[in-house]
């Protein structure tokens, strides 16, 4: 089980990045509007919490598998990754469609 | 970034009489139409599977065994699950949008359709496509 050791420091990075992105890009926040993203490739970046149910996990890692869309894991529950999004309710998977300021995308797959 | 429901493409069914049914994507309709203003598709599925032919059937009996029955439906993005798998037989010239506006066209479509699929399953090819999805 490879447990990557999220320092503190790079999580607030995640959640700073996360900010940039609510205040100037494009996102949708939800598991039906994440998958319509991902059908029609327009998501660039799928952000799934830790506790969201494994078979939904799956089946969004698969379509991100077919789109070639990266996914990040959160570190965080989706009472976590709702509180970095600025919302008052739990988010369970969000989808980053245009990241306008942000290097999210970037910084969390340095390979695209 | 990929777009990924295309033609050819395996899909499962996942709702409605078809549910747990394999379709290959014949034709897709992103942007929706006035009558469905949602992304859908045209496929063409298995609706009923070839069962399993051993070595030591006789030929009628594979006959038999290798038919299979074939469905065409508009179904809703939603309602499909995509597969990695494809399924090249070509059936754009057979299954269209205006072959659901009568049953007597959708008759010969199917069975157009069911024979290039029996022959495809004959082939020993796609053999995913063609087995059950066991749930």
């Amino acid at each position: 089980m490879v447990v990557s050791k999220k320092t503190k420091k790079t999580h607030e990075s995640i959640n700073n990045r996360l900010a940039l992105v609510m205040k100037s890009g494009k996102f949708t926040l939800g598991y039906k509007t994440v998958l319509r993203s991902l059908r029609s490739s327009k998501g660039k970046l799928i952000i799934i919490s830790n506790n969201c149910p494994p078979l939904r996990k799956s089946e969004i890692e698969y379509y991100a598998m077919l789109a070639k869309i990266g996914v990040h894991h959160y570190n965080g529950n989706n009472v976590d990754l709702g509180t970095a999004c600025g919302k008052y309710f739990r988010v369970s998977c969000l989808s980053i469609t245009d990241p306008g300021d942000s290097d999210i995308i970037k910084t969390l797959q340095p390979d695209h | 970034m990929v777009k990924f429901l295309k033609q050819n493409k395996a899909v499962i069914v996942l709702q409605g009489r078809y549910a747990g049914r394999k379709a290959v994507i014949v034709r897709t309709f992103d942007d929706g139409t006035r009558d469905r203003p949602y992304g859908h598709c045209l496929v063409a599925g298995i609706s009923k599977y070839p069962s399993k032919v051993i070595r030591k059937d006789s030929a009628k009996k594979t006959a038999k065994k290798s038919r299979v029955k074939a469905f065409v439906k508009l179904v809703n993005y939603q309602h499909i699950m995509p597969t990695r798998y494809t399924l090249d037989v070509d059936l754009k010239d057979v299954v269209s949008l205006d072959v659901l506006q009568s049953k007597d066209k959708k008759v010969t479509a199917l069975k157009e359709a069911k024979k290039r699929l029996e022959e495809r399953f004959k082939t020993g090819k796609n053999r995913w496509f063609f087995t059950k999805l066991r749930f």
